[in-house]
């Protein structure tokens, strides 16, 4: 992980300049990810319907929500190519925040609550 | 494959001289903004939980159910159709995502026939669902929703009239007898957040159309990398990434 394994003749790095070589993975997955995508969207259409509102079915959703996150970011915007430094300087930070929010939400949501 | 010998190079990744991350210093870029952008659209989507939440039990001005508010598509005009405009926004979006990501992937072949043609399906997808947007916004505006008015709360008789609507039923509102003024943070928070993300999706088309007229001209191919239909493809996936997410907390929730 630490080391490349890579031929140092090829050429010299600019940093400004620096566009490191792209590799077509060909369309097959883009395919599997683009009905990956639709039939998760199918899938929430029927909860929808089928379910009646409760707090089980946010849960549903949002879980669905989170693959289908998982599956833009990782195929379409090629992030689970790239390398895991890379990986984790994008994921780390956005986990870390957002959780933040989202536990800030959950634990002192209540003191917004209005009183009746 | 080429004929250099491969050697192993032992400098640590760290100590200068190499990318770290193996991408572009435009790449990286575009990802640091984008995970500035995840931030504000996140706080956006908690600051909504937290309004919609506040609400929930409110006995004058409850939160009003999503399902009885986007219930419209169009040409089926008083007939109760919740969530399938959305969804069909959604698929939309997604359809624009394959496109986009195809034109990535003509980019990599450097086939720049490809690219002109998967970014225009792009182009065209993407202004769809502007144009849904709009559709939707406009009935929206049109049954009473400003930024600072929502006329969504529902008289008694309203709610009970409301309760036994079905798929495919017809509904029709008198805005005199029906509606009471709501809570009014529920038609501002969509205004923002549902237009912010409409402005980004507008942005992304500008850009896109002109990486378009760049390829059009050839200066990809003369530049002899398409790493700029890459970026603009990163754009426009976090702009689908966002919808899944406004989708979620809108209009499933």
């Amino acid at each position: 992980m630490f080391e490349h394994t890579e031929n140092i003749n090829n050429e010299e790095y600019i940093p400004e300049t620096y566009i490191p070589t792209a590799v077509s993975h060909g369309t097959k997955e883009l395919w599997q990810v683009f009905w990956i995508l639709l039939g998760i969207t199918v899938v929430d259409f029927i909860i929808y319907f089928a379910m009646g509102a409760s707090m089980t079915r946010n849960i549903i959703f949002i879980l669905m929500g989170l693959v289908k996150a998982f599956f833009i970011v990782g195929t379409f915007m090629h992030l689970k190519f790239e390398r895991q430094f890379m990986i984790l300087m994008i994921v780390l930070p956005a986990l870390a925040f957002i959780g933040m929010l989202v536990f800030g939400l959950l634990h002192e949501g209540n003191a917004l609550s209005i009183d009746y | 494959m080429s004929t250099h010998t491969t050697v192993t190079n032992t400098t640590p990744t760290w100590a200068g001289g190499r990318s770290p991350f193996n991408v572009s210093y435009g790449k990286l870029m575009m990802w640091i903004f984008l995970l500035s952008d995840a931030f504000t659209f996140s706080s956006l989507l908690v600051g909504y939980g937290a309004i919609r939440f506040s609400y929930s039990g409110h006995p004058v001005t409850p939160w009003p159910d999503p399902a009885l508010v986007f219930n419209h598509f169009p040409g089926f005009h008083g007939v109760h159709l919740p969530l399938l405009f959305v969804s069909l926004m959604t698929l939309i979006l997604i359809i624009s995502s394959v496109t986009m990501v195809l034109a990535v992937e003509a980019g990599h072949r450097k086939d720049n026939k490809s690219v002109l043609k998967y970014m225009l399906i792009t182009i065209i997808f993407g202004s769809m669902f502007l144009g849904c947007q709009a559709w939707e916004w406009s009935q929206f505006i049109g049954e009473g929703a400003r930024l600072n008015e929502n006329l969504f709360g529902f008289t008694t008789e309203a709610a009970a009239k409301a309760g036994n609507l079905k798929l495919f039923d017809h509904v029709h509102w008198d805005m005199a007898a029906d509606r009471t003024p709501g809570p009014v943070p529920f038609a501002s928070l969509f205004f923002i957040v549902t237009g912010f993300h409409g402005f980004h999706v507008f942005s992304g088309i500008v850009i896109l159309v002109v990486v378009y007229i760049n390829a059009l001209f050839g200066t990809y191919e003369r530049r002899g990398h398409y790493e700029m239909i890459e970026k603009v493809g990163l754009y426009w996936h976090f702009v689908d990434l966002v919808w899944v997410f406004v989708f979620t907390f809108y209009y499933l929730i």
